[in-house]
């Protein structure tokens, strides 16, 4: 099945999303239109975070063991 | 262990039903019996599927809190609690909410929006409003896993916005149900055997989302602002009136102890605990149902400027019973921690020092040098204690059970 947004960075949809808002609620302030769309902002605000988080936390030489084990640098052995 | 001992066909009971396992059955898992008769030179398999004996149904926790609040760090601390690194099902959607790990599973509640990005537009609706969640499936799915039947759950794709085809859940030894709506729907709530609800104030809110946003393009002060202030009304209207239910309220306010303080750095965390809930014993401060107020800085503890600042004592929270423990302020040195956990009772930790070590464990999560991650480790022990009596009071209780 194909995504509505293949390689589409986050950040982008993040900018669009708030451009989105901006126009929504330039015609009404308060119609449950602007208030929606600024929802999704929210929604994709978080996935960004969270898609921050991720990257920050993964360590080079770390996911280079998981694919390599029994390289030099990646053995580990308990006793 | 499933109490259902099979001898013969004739003695089976009705809650056991044998099949041969030639179409497909999604719903096996840990508690199907498999045994094979021999007849002649075919081999025959038999299925044997037991609805889960009270000893091993599943504990259902729900967790509310607003998006950005700082849920995934909670789900973090928790599941470390019982051991183990939570992770994404395997091989499966890599946008998947879910997240395992040996005796939990973590369900977004976000997977039972029944409209999604585009539907919710058009329809001028959020995602904080009922209408745009099916809380019919949430109940009928929590209850299947609760009574130890798998189930296939939406996924709900936050980059998408688009509802993925479902994955399989398989009854956990604990499920947590964390989202906007875990106490909405009375029918999901009476599923629940303990609930939590991090209240974040709207000042403390606001400092969060800028430090999570202003990075990001597109957004501004005015922006961030104007999603919070858009999101309110249905977040006054249909998240928030749930705390009410809560057994255990994590509030987070902006501190007392500097004047005016807008940053949200330093911040005053209460933990405000339900008393009479089964299973859950609040802790407390010195002594149990007094007021006090402990400053612990001084020989002891280090603090630098603002300080520490811990209040206890009896209060009433939406005409509930409850014991609130307060903390204004933040750790310098977190192995000092140790000192203040000395000083508190039923913490439900296995041996001395072990608030301090979780602590220690995850330095690097947010929240762990100040009342949030101090109250988030120890509603973590306050679970596994809950978990630990619910399944040994139902290993007594079977036994008797069989017997009559």
């Amino acid at each position: 099945v194909p995504r509505v947004v293949p390689d589409k960075k986050l950040s982008d949809l993040v900018a669009e999303s708030v451009k989105e808002a901006e126009e929504a609620c330039a015609e009404d302030p308060v119609s449950g239109e602007c208030k929606a769309a600024w929802d999704v902002v929210e929604e994709t605000s978080a996935a960004a975070s969270h898609a921050r988080d991720r990257k920050k936390e993964s360590d080079v030489l770390e996911n280079y063991c998981k694919d390599n084990p029994e390289t030099d640098e990646c053995r580990t052995y308990d006793n | 262990m499933a109490v259902c001992t099979v001898y013969t066909a004739q003695s089976l009971n009705s809650s056991c039903s044998i099949s041969t396992p030639s179409k497909s059955h999604l719903r096996f898992h840990q508690k199907q019996v498999i045994f094979f008769t021999k007849r002649s030179r075919n081999t025959r398999n038999h299925v044997i599927t037991c609805s889960a004996s009270d000893a091993e149904k599943t504990v259902v926790i729900g967790l509310a809190a607003d998006s950005g609040c700082g849920k995934s760090t909670f789900m973090r601390r928790l599941t470390s609690v019982f051991g183990g690194a939570a992770e994404p099902p395997k091989g499966g959607n890599p946008d998947s909410n879910t997240l395992i790990s040996d005796m939990t599973t973590v369900i977004c509640l976000d997977d039972y929006h029944s409209l999604d990005r585009t539907g919710r537009k058009e329809k001028g609706v959020t995602a904080l409003d009922p209408r745009a969640n099916d809380f019919d499936l949430m109940y009928e799915q929590v209850k299947a896993i609760k009574d130890g039947v798998a189930v296939d759950k939406p996924i709900y794709n936050h980059v998408s916005g688009l509802l993925d085809p479902p994955e399989v859940i398989k009854p956990p030894k604990i499920l947590v149900i964390e989202g906007l709506h875990p106490m909405y729907d009375e029918r999901v709530r009476d599923l629940l055997d303990f609930s939590i609800y991090l209240d974040i104030s709207n000042e403390v809110k606001f400092a969060w989302k800028i430090q999570r946003d202003m990075a990001e393009r597109g957004h501004s002060l005015e922006s961030i602002k104007a999603s919070i202030e858009a999101r309110k009304p249905d977040f006054d209207a249909y998240i928030d009136p749930q705390k009410q239910y809560a057994d255990a309220v994590i509030e987070v306010l902006p501190t007392q102890l500097i004047p005016d303080d807008n940053e949200g750095k330093v911040l005053r965390v209460r933990l405000i605990m339900k008393e009479g809930v089964k299973n859950f014993n609040p802790v407390y401060l010195f002594d149990e149902g007094s007021t006090i107020s402990w400053i612990p800085c001084g020989r002891k503890l280090t603090c630098s400027y603002p300080g520490i600042k811990f209040t206890y004592g009896p209060d009433t929270y939406f005409g509930n019973e409850v014991s609130v423990l307060e903390m204004d302020g933040q750790f310098d040195r977190l192995d000092e921690l140790i000192y203040v956990e000395s000083h508190l009772s039923n913490l439900s930790s296995k041996f001395y020092g072990e608030v301090t070590q979780q602590m220690l464990k995850h330095a690097d999560f947010p929240g762990s040098n100040n009342g949030t991650g101090f109250f988030q480790t120890i509603v973590g022990l306050k679970i596994r204690d809950l978990y630990e009596q619910i399944v040994a009071s139902r290993a007594g209780a079977p036994v008797t059970a069989a017997k009559a």
